[in-house]
């Protein structure tokens, strides 16, 4: 076995383990000391871990499928991947699959978030248990149900409009999120800028990096605050952060994201949570929020209950 | 089991990160290769739990430890991806000179005017993916298939196919390194990485 290939299943043994509880943190930063070469191998297999869960919907098939895409003809050149790692063969057809929309596409998403790629090139990642209906001129309409971080591309000529409940989202150019509850709508921008609308409001919302709207339905109001950048759809990144945020969101939150079933008491609804949980393992997820509010966890059939302390 | 930490203003979790200082600091030096960045990731944790300290997440953990090590490998975890992010914007990792070229594709598009590559670097890096998933040895690919597509622990993976724990890890740990060779062998971790363009692949997985 070569060197490479030993360092190579040993970052792969770290990085599966890094994910549990019961990580060795001591030896895994002993074997980072050993070589820098480790550090560089965890790093590329946690990208690709990545790529593999941002890809995981629509490769789902393809793992146990041969692929039937093969024969197609060659459209498109592969410029930098002279190497011939990629049979040119295949590309073609997922392109013209993505770039040609139907008078309207819809994406659900079940346990696992989904990358789309909208006509522009922008780019839409749906979360998990979401629905994205993308229709309209060159796909200008969005209605999303539950939520999705959006990457778009700026186009003035282009009047790009998101519904989520009773809010509209128009004047796009930037990276931000949208989760839309039963109740509420909540867009949080990452960078750029957006602006928000709803009947209820008197004039539309504009929106800049590090702000964050919350639309509660049920009462028509809108309220800004600010929000951490980089926090913003932090579960692309397998976690999830609040500051000051009602248990009752968070144990959505986990629902969607985790697909844990969380029940809150009406009691312990409002007590605020900051933090961050990690929600690879969704169990894990829940022990550590009840750890960190110090409250009590009880699991039945239905999942876990959330109890003030004993 | 755990002993109470006085809770306030810098309580709680960031106390912590005081108490595990020299394990956290040592860790993160040998995570980020780098001194200086080390002690950056390191005071980006402490503030990040103080101000969660004011919000209620200042009690005790039944093993801070650990979260303090899990929070602190996200962190750096966050900056890798920052910078493959800017790094995959930059060079394009694979879409230079395909606007140009890419005809097939600009036919399909309603505005060819409007640039392609972000669109492409999703299609691409499923194509990769795929691909590599493609030609993974059969276990691994099942194993792969069963934990990451069908949702199953891999407790549940061991007992479906019939082997131990650790051959699930180790079928899996087989799978992510193919993937990884896979998108090394693309350009997609940078031109440092790979083998140089044109030249063939980093050739002892192949």
């Amino acid at each position: 076995m070569s060197v490479e290939t030993r360092i190579a299943e040993e970052a792969a043994g770290w990085l599966l383990a890094s994910q549990g509880e019961d990580m060795d943190w001591q030896g895994f930063t002993l074997w980072l000391e050993a070589d820098d070469r480790h550090r560089q191998a965890y790093d590329q297999l946690a990208l690709a871990d990545d790529l593999l869960s941002a890809h995981a919907p629509s490769l789902a098939g393809a793992v146990i499928e041969p692929s039937v895409i093969a024969h197609l003809p060659v459209r498109r050149r592969w410029p930098l991947w002279t190497g011939g790692a990629i049979a040119a063969s295949l590309a073609a057809v997922v392109l013209a699959g993505q770039f040609m929309p139907a008078a309207s596409s819809t994406y659900t998403t079940q346990g696992a978030a989904q990358s789309i790629a909208l006509a522009d090139g922008s780019t839409v990642l749906l979360a998990p248990r979401s629905r994205m209906t993308v229709s309209g001129d060159g796909g200008s309409q969005i209605a999303l149900a539950g939520a999705a971080y959006f990457d778009i591309r700026h186009d003035p000529r282009r009047a790009l409009a998101i519904t989520a409940g009773q809010l509209t989202v128009t004047d796009i150019g930037t990276r931000f999120e949208i989760r839309q509850h039963p109740g509420d709508v909540v867009v949080e921008v990452a960078e750029g800028r957006v602006s928000a609308q709803a009947a209820a409001m008197a004039a539309p919302m504009p929106l800049v990096a590090g702000k964050r709207l919350d639309f509660d339905m049920a009462a028509g109001r809108a309220t800004v605050s600010a929000v951490v950048p980089q926090d913003v759809a932090a579960w692309r990144e397998g976690r999830l952060s609040y500051t000051s945020a009602p248990l009752e969101l968070v144990a959505r939150d986990l629902a969607r994201y985790a697909g844990v079933r969380v029940e809150v008491p009406r009691a312990l609804a409002r007590r605020q949570f900051s933090g961050s949980l990690f929600i690879s393992d969704g169990n894990a997820a829940v022990r550590d929020l009840a750890q960190l509010m110090q409250l009590g966890l009880r699991h039945d059939g239905a999942g876990w209950h959330l109890e003030p302390a004993r | 089991m755990v002993e109470t930490i006085e809770q306030g203003a810098a309580g709680g979790l960031a106390a912590l990160v005081g108490v595990y200082r020299a394990d956290l600091l040592a860790f993160l030096r040998a995570r980020c290769g780098n001194a200086a960045e080390a002690e950056d990731v390191l005071q980006d944790m402490w503030l990040k739990l103080s101000d969660h300290a004011t919000g209620g997440a200042s009690g005790p953990v039944q093993n801070p430890r650990s979260y303090l090590f899990r929070t602190a490998n996200n962190l750096v975890l966050d900056r890798v991806r920052a910078r493959q992010r800017a790094m995959v914007r930059d060079h394009s990792w694979l879409v230079e000179g395909t606007v140009a070229s890419g005809a097939a594709v600009m036919e399909d598009r309603p505005d060819p005017s409007i640039r392609a590559d972000e669109a492409l670097l999703v299609a691409e890096e499923r194509q990769v993916l795929h691909r590599a998933l493609d030609t993974l040895p059969p276990g691994a690919r099942r194993a792969l298939q069963l934990h990451r597509f069908d949702g199953h622990g891999q407790a549940e993976v061991a007992a479906i196919m019939g082997i131990s724990r650790s051959g699930v890890e180790k079928h899996l740990a087989t799978a992510m390194r193919h993937l990884r060779q896979a998108l090394m062998d693309c350009g997609y971790f940078g031109p440092a990485a790979s083998s140089g363009q044109g030249q063939g692949n980093t050739a002892d997985e192949r």
